[in-house]
C-alpha cells in the first residue's frame, strides 16, 4: 500500500520533472531544469550538526557552537557551489555509432560551456547503465567535452534509451544536482544476427533470369518442358518413363554472385527470427565482395556492395515493422500515453 | 581479492593529511598508544595502497579492537566522562581506516574527524587553538571535497593535487560571514543534562586542600587561572586578596573545608536575583562596591574567586553562608561572571555563634605539641588578641625565609616549621598562624586563593597560577572576621609586587613553565608582544566564549526586543543577502555570457558614436558603419577606421589576438 502510494509519487514528480525538462536537442542548464536536494550523505551530514549542536549547547560551549553554525554555513554554501557546478552547461546530443541488439551502444553526448570554469564529477547515465564521468579542468581553451555514454541496445530500431540523467555531487557529496533531459537521441539498432548453416541451404534465389545464364552445364536447376532444340541428353528419362510428360533437365551457370536476401525465403520463423537470419546472412556475404540484395515486404533493395548498401540494408532490417519507441514513451503524458497503447494493439 | 572500491591517490593523501591533523589536535591528553594504533593505520594503508601490504584478515582487526579496548579500560578504569569518548572514538576511527573498502567508509572517516575536531573545544577553547581547530576543518573539507573529485580513467595526472585544498579553503572563507551571523543570532539553549568533563590528565590548579607543598608546586606554573576586567581602576596591589576557599578542618597536616551541614542556618546559598537570606545582615558593607568580570579558566571545581566582600552579578552564582561565591555547577569551561565587591566591609563584628566559634577552634589531638604550648604561654601574658597576633607577626618578620623549595616537613608539621627549618611558602605561614591563633584561644582559619596579578592597560588583571597564595582570617571581637596574612610579614614584596620580586633569585619560579613568555619578560620587544598576545586571548574569552553571556543584552541593542519572529527575519535577510552575494559571485560567467570581451569593446564604442550623435543602424556592420562615422566626422575617421580594423582582424582573423589592450586605449581615448 505505502509502497504503491510512494511509486504513485514519484510518477507524479517524474512526469513534473519530465514536464519541466521538454524534450530539446540542446539543453542548456540552469535553474529552470536543474534540481537540488540533500543527498543521503547529505542527510548524515545534517546529522552531524545536529549532534555538534547537542554537543555545543549541552557543554555550553561556544566554540563547538561556532563549528556548528561554520558546518551548516558550509552546507549551504555548498548548496550554490553544486549548483554552480552544473549551471551553464549546454548537452547535446552528437551521434550514436550503430550497433547490433544486445551490443551495448556508445551514445556521443557533447557538454559545453560559454566560458570555461572548472567543472568536476559530472555524471551521465541512463536509466540502470552505466555511469560516464566528465570534468572540466578550467583551462581556458577547454569549453567542451565530448562523453561516451553506454547502454545496452535491448530492441532493435530507432532505438530510444530514455532521459539522460545528468548529475553530480562535486565539491561536497552532500548535494546533489540532477537533472533528466530528453535530447533528440536517435540511434539505430540493428536486429541480432543469427548465424546458422541452415541459411545456407536455402536456395539463393527463384530462378529469375537476371541471375542466371540459361543453359549452363554446372548445377542442375530445375526441370522445364521439353522444347525443340533441346539436347537429348538432357532429357528427363525418367520422368517421361513414369508418364509424367516430357521434360528436360536444366543446368545454369552462375552469371555473377548476386544473393538475395529473401523474407520469403524463410517461411514458418517469426518476424524477428527472420530479421536476425537475414541479418546474420547479410554479415556473412557482405565480408565478401558478392552483390546482395533485400527483399522485405514491402521493401526492395537491388543487389549492391559496398559500405553504403550494407548501412542501407541494415537499416531497412533495423526499422521493418519496428515500433516506434519514442512515441510510445510514457513520459509524454498520460492521455498520449493511453493513445500510443491503442495504435500499437492496432 | 580486489577491493570493490579503490580511493583515488589524491583523495587518500587528503584524508590522511586529515586524519593525521585531527589526531595532533588531541596530541595533549591522549595515551601514547592511541597514536601507535594511528600511526599503524596509516602506514598499513599507504602499503595497503601501494598494494605492498593486503587488506587486513578478521583476526588482524578483532585483535587490534580488542587491544584498543583493553588499552581503554587499562587507561581510564570506568569509560566515563570526555577523554575515554575521545580516546575510544579517536580507536575507532583508526580501525575504520584500516578497512577503507567502499566510499562510505572514507566518509564516515570524515564525518568522524569533523567530530573529533569539534570535541577537542571541549579541552580547550583558547583563540590559538580555534584557529588551529579552523585550520583542521579546511583540510577535512578539503579531504571531501578531495574524495568527489572526479578521475577520469588513466589520466591521473590531469588531477590537480591541490585543488580540493584551494575549494576548501574558498567554501570556507564564504562561510564565515553566515558562520558568523549564525552565531551572533542563534539562540543558546543551556545544557540539557549535567556533563562533568572528567579531567583524567593533572592540571594545574587549586584543590580544596591545603597541605605543605601544595602552593609551592602551583608557584611554579605560569598558566593563567583567570582574568579580569575591572569598571573602574583596579584596586592597589595589596588589596587584590581573591577569596576563593575557606579551610577550617586540620588534622595536623592537612587542613580542607568544613562540610556546608555544619552550619545550622537552612538556606546557605543566596543566588543572584533570588532574596536575600537571613544570614546577609551579618555583613555590613561600606562605600561604594568595585565592579568587575572574571573570566575564570576550567578548574572542574565549583567554587569561585572574588574580592572581599562580593555580591555575585551573573545569574547561576550564588554568595555562600561565609561570603564567597559558589557556581551551580563545577567550572568545566571557561566561564565569565560579574561581581560587584566592597572592599571595605565587616563581617559578623559583634557575635559568632557558638558552633562557629567551635569549628573556628578546633585543633587536633596529640600534635605540634611545642607550638601549643608557645601559643598558650602567649596567652597568659597578653589579654588583647590583637596584640597576640602581632606577636605571632613579629615571630615570623625576626627568623623566617620565604621560599618556593621548603624543606620536608614531618608529623608535627606546625612545630618542625616554626622552630626548626623556618623556611617556608605561604602555606606554612598562612597553616602554622591559624595553628597559633587556634591554640591562643583565638578563632582563626585559613583561606586560600589568588593575590596580586598582572596589571594590563583596559583595566584589566591577568592572575596565573604562580600568584595563588593562602592567608589566615581571625575572628576580633567587635571588629568581625579580619585578614592577616602572615606571609606579608616575612616577604612583604611578594604583596606589594609579585611573587618574581619576594623570591631572591636562584629560585625555580617557573620551573614548570620553561617555555612560557613569562620566562623572558626582561626583554622588552618580548614582553610586549606576550602583552598584546594576551590582551587578544583576553578579547576572545570576553567576546567569543562569553558571548552567550551578553548575547540578550546586545540583541535587545540591535533589534530592539528579541523575538522569535525578528530573529528569523533577520537571519533570512542578512543570510540571504550572504548567499545571494555568493551565488552572485558564482553566476558572473553568465550575465558576461553574451558578448565576449571584444563584443563589450565594440558596444563600448557604439555607445560612444551614440552619444556624439551617430548611432549604429540595426544590422549595420561594423566596417559600413565606421566608414559612415568615418564620412561623418572626419576628426575621427582615422581613428576609428584603425579601431574597426583590428576589431575585424581580432574578429575574422586568426592573428592579432593579443591586442585587445590597444583597442581598449584607443576607445577610451576616443572623444
Amino acid at each position: 500500500m505505502i509502497k504503491s502510494i510512494g511509486q504513485a509519487l514519484q510518477q507524479q514528480f517524474s512526469r513534473w520533472v519530465y514536464r519541466r525538462v521538454p524534450l530539446s536537442n540542446n539543453v542548456a542548464l540552469n535553474t529552470s531544469n536543474l534540481f537540488i536536494f540533500p543527498s543521503r550523505v547529505g542527510f548524515s551530514f545534517l546529522l552531524l550538526i545536529l549532534l555538534c549542536w547537542l554537543v555545543a549547547t549541552n557543554y555550553e560551549n561556544n566554540v563547538v557552537f561556532a563549528i556548528t553554525c561554520l558546518l551548516t554555513s558550509i552546507f549551504l554554501v555548498g548548496i550554490l557551489h553544486s549548483f554552480a557546478n552544473m549551471s551553464g552547461l549546454s548537452v547535446s546530443f552528437v551521434r550514436a555509432t550503430p550497433v547490433f541488439t544486445g551490443e551495448t551502444l556508445s551514445i556521443d553526448i557533447m557538454l559545453s560551456q560559454k566560458k570555461s570554469r572548472l567543472r568536476d564529477g559530472i555524471k551521465l547515465s541512463f536509466k540502470g547503465e552505466e555511469v560516464t564521468t566528465v570534468s572540466f579542468q578550467g583551462k581556458e581553451s577547454i569549453t567542451t567535452a565530448t562523453a561516451h555514454v553506454l547502454v545496452l541496445a535491448l530492441k532493435r530500431g530507432n532505438y530510444d534509451p530514455g532521459r539522460l540523467q545528468i548529475e553530480s555531487v562535486y565539491p561536497l557529496g552532500l548535494l546533489r544536482v540532477w537533472t533528466k533531459v530528453d535530447l533528440d537521441i536517435h540511434c539505430l539498432v540493428y536486429p541480432r544476427p543469427i548465424f546458422n548453416t541452415f541459411e545456407n541451404a536455402i536456395p539463393s534465389g527463384r530462378g529469375e533470369g537476371a541471375l542466371q545464364l540459361d543453359n549452363g552445364s554446372e548445377d542442375f536447376v530445375g526441370l522445364k518442358d521439353y522444347q525443340l532444340g533441346d539436347s537429348l541428353k538432357r532429357i528427363a528419362w525418367k520422368h517421361y518413363a513414369r508418364g509424367q510428360g516430357m521434360y528436360a533437365k536444366h543446368y545454369a551457370d552462375f552469371q555473377d554472385e548476386r544473393i538475395w536476401l529473401d523474407w520469403d525465403a524463410l517461411p514458418g520463423l517469426d518476424r524477428e527470427s527472420r530479421l536476425s537470419v537475414l541479418t546474420g546472412k547479410l554479415l556473412k556475404v557482405a565480408a565478401t565482395d558478392q552483390h546482395y540484395g533485400l527483399k522485405l515486404p514491402g521493401i526492395d533493395i537491388a543487389p549492391n556492395n559496398g559500405e553504403a548498401h550494407k548501412y542501407q540494408t541494415l537499416k531497412e532490417l533495423a526499422l521493418f515493422e519496428a515500433a516506434d519507441l519514442k512515441k510510445s514513451r510514457w513520459g509524454l503524458g498520460k492521455k498520449r500515453k493511453r493513445k500510443a497503447s491503442k495504435e500499437t494493439s492496432r | 581479492m580486489t577491493p570493490a572500491w579503490q580511493i583515488h591517490r589524491n583523495a587518500l593523501v587528503w584524508l590522511l593529511t586529515a586524519f593525521t591533523a585531527v589526531i595532533l589536535v588531541h596530541a595533549d591528553h591522549l595515551p601514547i598508544w592511541v597514536f601507535i594504533a594511528a600511526l599503524l593505520a596509516i602506514v598499513w594503508q599507504i602499503q595497503r595502497y601501494r598494494g605492498a601490504w593486503s587488506t587486513p584478515g578478521r583476526t588482524v582487526k578483532y585483535g587490534l579492537l580488542a587491544l584498543c579496548l583493553a588499552g581503554l579500560i587499562l587507561e581510564y578504569g570506568k569509560p566515563v566522562g570526555l577523554e575515554p569518548m575521545v580516546a575510544l572514538l579517536i580507536s575507532a576511527f583508526s580501525l575504520k581506516l584500516l578497512e577503507m573498502e567502499h566510499r562510505r567508509d572514507a566518509l564516515l572517516v570524515i564525518f568522524l574527524a569533523f567530530f573529533v575536531v569539534a570535541l577537542q573545544a571541549l579541552f580547550d577553547q583558547s583563540m590559538g587553538n580555534s584557529l588551529y581547530i579552523m585550520g583542521c576543518l579546511v583540510i577535512v573539507t578539503a579531504a571531501l571535497v578531495g574524495l568527489h573529485q572526479g578521475v577520469r580513467e588513466g589520466s591521473e595526472g590531469a588531477i590537480q593535487p591541490l585543488r580540493p585544498l584551494r575549494v576548501s579553503a574558498v567554501l570556507l572563507l564564504q562561510a564565515l560571514p553566515l558562520m558568523f551571523l549564525f552565531f551572533l543570532i542563534m539562540p543558546r539553549l543551556g545544557s540539557f543534562w549535567s556533563v562533568p568533563i572528567q579531567s583524567h590528565s593533572a592540571k594545574t590548579g587549586m584543590s580544596d586542600e591545603m597541605s605543605p607543598g601544595n602552593f609551592s608546586n602551583l608557584g611554579r606554573s605560569a598558566d593563567v587561572a583567570f582574568r579580569v576586567s575591572f569598571e573602574g581602576d583596579i584596586p592597589r596591589q595589596h588589596q587584590l586578596y581573591w577569596r576563593g576557599l575557606i579551610l577550617s578542618d586540620f588534622d595536623g597536616r592537612t587542613w580542607s573545608r568544613t562540610s556546608p551541614f555544619r552550619y545550622e542556618d537552612t538556606h546557605l546559598l543566596q543566588w543572584f536575583g533570588q532574596k536575600q537570606q537571613a544570614w546577609d545582615s551579618l555583613i555590613s558593607r561600606n562605600g561604594q562596591p568595585i565592579d568587575y568580570s572574571v573570566i575564570l579558566e576550567p578548574t572542574h571545581q565549583p567554587w569561585l574567586y572574588s574580592l572581599p566582600t562580593p555580591l555575585p552579578q551573573s545569574p547561576d552564582v550564588a554568595l555562600t553562608r561565609d561570603f564567597r561565591l559558589l557556581s551551580s555547577q563545577p567550572i568545566t569551561s571557561k566561564t565569565q561572571y560579574n561581581v560587584s565587591s566592597w572592599l571595605d566591609y565587616q563581617i559578623a563584628p559583634y557575635e559568632l555563634s557558638s558552633l562557629h566559634r567551635f569549628i573556628a577552634l578546633q585543633l587536633p589531638q596529640g600534635y605540634n605539641p611545642e607550638s601549643l604550648a608557645l601559643a598558650r604561654s602567649w596567652r597568659k601574658s597578653i589579654r588583647d588578641d590583637l596584640q597576640i597576633v602581632q606577636q605571632a607577626l613579629s615571630l615570623y618578620n625576626q627568623e623566617f625565609t620565604y621560599t618556593l623549595s621548603p624543606p620536608l616537613l614531618g608529623t608535627h608539621s606546625v612545630d618542625e616549621f616554626l622552630f626548626k627549618t623556618k623556611k617556608g611558602f605561604c602555606e606554612h605561614f598562612s597553616s602554622s598562624f591559624t595553628f597559633l591563633m587556634r591554640a591562643a584561644g583565638i578563632p582563626a582559619r585559613v583561606v586560600a586563593g589568588y593575590q596580586g596579578g598582572e596589571r594590563h592597560p583596559d583595566n584589566y588583571l591577568v592572575v596565573r597560577q604562580y600568584d595563588a597564595h593562602a592567608w589566615a582570617e581571625v575572628w576580633i571581637a567587635g571588629r568581625g572576621w579580619l585578614r592577616v596574612d602572615p606571609t606579608a610579614a616575612v616577604a612583604p614584596e611578594r604583596i606589594e609586587f609579585d611573587l618574581e620580586s619576594a623570591l631572591s633569585g636562584g629560585e625555580d619560579y617557573l620551573a614548570d613553565s620553561p617555555l612560557s613568555l613569562m620566562q623572558f619578560r626582561h626583554i622588552t620587544w618580548l614582553n610586549k608582544i606576550r602583552l598584546r598576545l594576551d590582551s587578544l586571548n583576553y578579547q576572545w574569552a570576553r567576546w567569543v566564549l562569553g558571548y552567550d553571556k551578553v548575547q540578550e543584552n546586545l540583541l535587545a541593542k540591535w533589534l530592539g526586543e528579541y523575538s522569535p519572529l525578528k530573529i528569523a527575519l533577520v537571519l533570512l535577510i542578512l543570510g540571504g543577502g550572504f548567499l545571494g552575494a555568493i551565488a552572485l559571485w558564482h553566476l558572473r560567467t553568465l550575465f558576461s555570457s553574451e558578448h565576449d570581451e571584444l563584443d563589450r569593446e565594440f558596444l563600448r564604442l557604439c555607445k560612444k558614436l551614440k552619444k556624439a550623435g551617430i548611432p549604429r543602424n540595426p544590422g549595420e556592420g561594423p566596417r559600413d558603419y565606421a566608414d559612415r562615422v568615418a564620412k561623418q566626422r572626419l576628426d575621427l575617421a582615422r581613428e576609428v577606421k584603425a579601431i574597426n580594423s583590428v576589431y575585424e582582424h581580432m574578429r575574422y582573423g586568426s592573428e592579432g589576438q593579443d591586442r585587445l589592450k590597444i583597442l581598449k586605449k584607443a576607445i577610451k581615448r576616443l572623444k
